[in-house]
């Protein structure tokens, strides 16, 4: 029993720490090319990025198999130069978490840059600083509330991913059977002592990851 | 050494609604030395879009900008440096400091690649400066308008630009800082001799601080001179109300050309001046206020020589150190700005007045 809850948060921990550090790292770069580059195609890009925030996770999941399986362009290729196949994996429950979390990490933080004082940059760059050193030192610096919120916000989306995660990942147990997942089946085989314990888990972890966050914001806020 | 331009750009202004925005196109060309440089001119007259083009922050889209004997731009050869390599101590109108940074992190920002001792040591020479020792532990949000305007420059100044360009440094500031911080600009532009480019629109304070001015309006250079010659002999109209001369009449026409000075005929009056008259017809002319003399009423002045009126003061706006006095002339529908030393104006009776112009003061232009 205990090993029944015990597994699936590892898995749910897992998945969702790494989709969100994917998350974060690629979140920002796009977010700030969105808020501050003038490009070709950024229109398109921008809906792109944002589809999976729209679209049913179902879809966005069946999407995901259209490209990652085999006979996907992306799954195919992968398969021909490395004989692994990534559909029902964990690894595709982390590109599901993260092709549903990161339109919230954008959108929270591409927001946040655009809010930046421009005059603040061009200072630096003045100052000798390069873009990048001003993006590191002083764009992405002031712009932390948003980036943090952007943060907080697609952990708790991959830590609630439900519909991608079963399309691309299904449903196996000891190795893609996340909380959400086991929640359900818990529920729907009537073992209703194995969905409580999950669903007070889910609940502790999610308030504990918040209530970190919020002092994390209160002592970086200037 | 010093400063060329040439550049051509279109450029966009809020107008006064604030919602639409006004499309000029800027063509300014000037050349200065290591002076201090003041760019004068109405909002949306190309000032700082000149500036910024200069530093490198907008790409002009074409001419050329040369600092120091270095070319920053030449649309001819595509040279074009970025604000990186022209590294112009740059004062933004907002003060643009880095919020999250002390006063120290803030001015030792521009000191990328110097030893961590030297770093302080200079950051201490800029805090002396501008006197604003002790306050490199706080952060922006703790100091006053003027701290941030000393911590701005002194950012600006820590490491050895070769230009310094002011866009309305001064603006939000209250008239005793403004005065002491023109006074801190003069001293460090005699200081370093480096060329200083000041934005304002305020004529006193382009009259008191620059050693050349250049008045921009709509985008053109109109005039470039000393203070002395924009403010007293000012080219064209534009430039003669940005300076304020709020007395022009137009379509002046000359009636009579003497050795003592040319007549012109206006709004009803004629007017004597000792400026030289090209045309002889759609003659403007101006007079600055404060040369306009305002005595009691006597009627034996009236037949003396030169510019003597009869006139009533029909307004009085006391502006503190002066008044001035709008005065309506006999047999004319011109009402003249006087604007006179307060510890004078007890003097007038403010109904009745004379009014004396000398034929110097009265200005002529296209």
């Amino acid at each position: 029993m205990l090993e029944d809850a015990w597994i699936p948060l590892l898995i749910t921990l897992k998945v969702a720490v790494l989709s969100t550090a994917f998350v974060a790292v690629l979140g920002i770069l796009i977010s700030y090319a969105l808020a501050r580059r003038e490009f070709r195609g950024k229109w398109l890009a921008d809906i792109i990025v944002t589809l999976p925030l729209v679209l049913p996770p179902t879809v966005t999941g069946y999407l995901l198999v259209f490209l990652l399986g085999k006979n996907g362009i992306i799954g195919q290729t992968i398969f021909e130069l490395t004989g692994w196949s990534l559909l029902f994996t964990w690894h595709a429950a982390v590109i599901a978490a993260f092709v549903v979390s990161l339109p919230l990490m954008v959108k929270t933080t591409a927001s946040a840059i655009s809010a930046v004082d421009r005059e603040l940059e061009y200072a630096a760059y003045t100052l000798g600083h390069s873009e990048l050193e001003t993006m590191l030192f002083v764009t992405l610096p002031l712009a932390k509330k948003g980036i943090l919120a952007g943060i907080v916000l697609s952990f708790a989306r991959a830590v609630g991913e439900f519909g991608a995660t079963l399309m691309v990942a299904g449903n196996i147990p000891g190795k893609t059977n996340t909380m959400s997942l086991s929640i359900y089946t818990a529920f729907q085989s009537g073992n209703d002592a194995l969905a409580n314990i999950l669903v007070i888990t889910l609940v502790v972890v999610s308030l504990l990851s918040m209530a970190l966050t919020a002092r994390f914001v209160d002592r970086w806020s200037v | 050494m010093g400063v060329k331009v040439s550049v051509t750009k279109e450029y966009r202004s809020r107008n006064k609604k604030g919602s639409s925005e006004d499309v000029f196109s800027l063509d300014a060309t000037f050349e200065t030395g290591d002076e201090l440089v003041v760019l004068f001119g109405r909002s949306g007259s190309g000032k700082t879009t000149t500036l910024r083009c200069i530093a490198g922050l907008e790409t002009p889209e074409s001419g050329s900008i040369v600092v120091n004997d270095q070319t920053y731009f030449d649309s001819s050869s595509g040279v074009n440096l970025q604000p990186q390599y022209r590294r112009p101590g740059y004062v933004f109108q907002n003060y643009a400091l880095f919020p999250h940074m002390d006063v120290r992190k803030n001015i030792i920002y521009g000191l990328k690649g110097w030893d961590k001792e030297k770093k302080e040591e200079r950051m201490f020479e800029m805090l002396r400066l501008l006197h604003i020792e002790g306050l490199e532990d706080r952060y922006p949000s703790q100091l006053s308008g003027g701290q941030k305007q000393r911590v701005a420059l002194a950012r600006a100044l820590a490491p050895n630009p070769g230009i310094l360009l002011l866009d309305e440094p001064f603006s939000a500031l209250d008239m005793v800082v403004r005065m002491r911080l023109r006074e801190r600009i003069k001293a460090i532009q005699n200081e370093l001799g480096i060329p200083v480019l000041f934005i304002t629109h305020s004529p006193e304070e382009a009259f008191s601080l620059a050693d050349r001015v250049i008045v921009l309006h709509n985008g053109k250079v109109h005039q470039t001179g000393s203070p002395r010659d924009v403010f007293y002999s000012p080219v064209d109209r534009n430039v003669a109300e940005l300076v304020g001369v709020s007395n022009i009449f137009d379509n002046g026409k000359v009636v009579e050309r003497s050795p003592v000075g040319t007549v012109v005929e206006g709004r009803g009056l004629q007017f004597i001046t000792s400026s030289s008259v090209d045309a002889s017809e759609n003659v403007s002319c101006g007079i600055r206020p404060e040369n306009v003399h305002l005595k009691p009423y006597d009627e034996n002045l009236l037949s003396g020589n030169g510019n003597v009126f009869a006139g009533n003061v029909i307004n009085v706006t006391d502006k503190g150190s002066s008044k001035i006095m709008a005065v309506e002339l006999d047999g004319s529908d011109f009402i003249l700005l006087s604007e006179v030393p307060t510890r004078l104006s007890g003097e007038i009776d403010f109904s009745r007045v004379i009014v004396e112009i000398s034929p110097d003061d009265v200005l002529v232009f296209e």
